[in-house]
């Protein structure tokens, strides 16, 4: 699996202008971060990816001042959309009774290959390693770095996750 | 294996949820947002013409006059009932506007909710301490980012 497509370079300046309060900067940046925010956020949090997503850009403009490397804008604000998407999924499970949760129809294969209908099968936990490993490109030791977790823990989700989906699509 | 990169969902963030997001940064901020019973459209072609609308809605303000355009990026020079001016940067596009001088930022922002709009103001000042203040201040900048909100749906009732 190829990693995700490499999001556009940020001028530092428009980091460093943003940080200082510059509102027109805060836009711009907003507008450089929010697909790459959104393409993290959507696959874990599923339905409740704008929710995340806003929840996580709340947490990186507010706390902007205190990123140090600006180069290192991208993996900063990745590792703040992970955990917020996480923790907007789990509440919003938490708040869905079982019976109502989303299970894909049986039956059809086109149906059943659908990414997101093997996604909602996960818990968000097992979507984040997914997103960190497959999209993002990261090794265990940096998934398992970014979600507090071992290694090992790592491996055995993913292995879990991508056979999911195999299933699904050996049907 | 797991389905190329296009294939996956994303989490689109319309622009009433990019001012939140402006909103929650900024110290000392004025935010308030409506659901208007009016099509985007309609709301945004009235919001968007700054120079006839903006004073209106903000009545401080006796007028607002664009002295540049590049694409999005826009200049003018804003007066005030006082007699006081100040040159505004702006970005504006639809659903979309910030602005800010050296002392004050502003945004508007609006999205379809429905058969409505959701409609989202934000005002405030740029001002060394600002953050200091700003728990004091949240409470009572909502009302007042409410009041520019409620004039322009009055004034797209009477169109």
């Amino acid at each position: 699996m190829a990693p995700m497509t490499r999001p556009p370079d940020i001028d530092p300046a428009l980091v460093r202008a943003a940080q200082h309060g510059d509102q027109i900067a805060m836009a711009d940046l907003m507008d450089a971060l929010a697909p790459y925010v959104g393409r993290v956020c959507g696959p874990i949090a599923l339905h409740d990816g704008p929710d995340a997503a806003q929840e996580a850009l709340i947490v990186i403009f507010t706390n902007l001042a205190g990123l140090r490397e600006p180069a290192a804008i991208y993996g900063w604000a990745r590792a703040i959309a992970v955990r917020e998407a996480v923790r907007v999924a789990r509440k919003a499970a938490r708040a869905v009774p079982a019976e109502l949760a989303d299970v894909p129809a049986p039956g059809d294969p086109q149906l059943a290959a659908d990414v997101r209908d093997v996604l909602a099968r996960l818990t968000p936990e097992h979507r984040a390693v997914l997103v960190l490993r497959d999209l993002e490109g990261l090794d265990e030791q940096a998934t398992g770095a970014l979600l507090a977790v071992p290694a090992a823990t790592v491996r055995s989700r993913l292995f879990r996750a991508r056979r999911s989906f195999r299933k699904a699509w050996s049907r | 294996m797991v389905p190329v990169n296009q294939d996956w969902p994303v989490a689109d963030l319309d622009p009433v949820r990019r001012m939140r997001v402006l909103a929650a940064a900024t110290p000392g901020a004025a935010y308030a947002e409506k659901l208007i019973p009016a099509p985007f459209s309609a709301v945004w072609e009235t919001a968007s013409d700054l120079e006839h609308e903006l004073p209106r809605m903000i009545t401080d303000l006796r007028s607002f006059e664009i002295t540049s355009t590049r694409g999005e990026r826009l200049t003018a020079r804003a007066r005030g009932r006082l007699g006081q001016h100040a040159r505004f940067d702006v970005v504006l596009r639809p659903g979309w506007c910030v602005m800010q001088s050296r002392f004050l930022i502003g945004g508007m922002a609006a999205a379809p909710d429905g058969a409505g709009t959701r409609f989202a103001f934000l005002g405030g000042l740029r001002l060394p301490g600002i953050r200091l203040l700003d728990p004091a201040l949240r409470p009572a900048a909502q009302s007042l980012a409410l009041r520019p909100i409620r004039r322009l749906e009055r004034r797209l009732q009477a169109r």
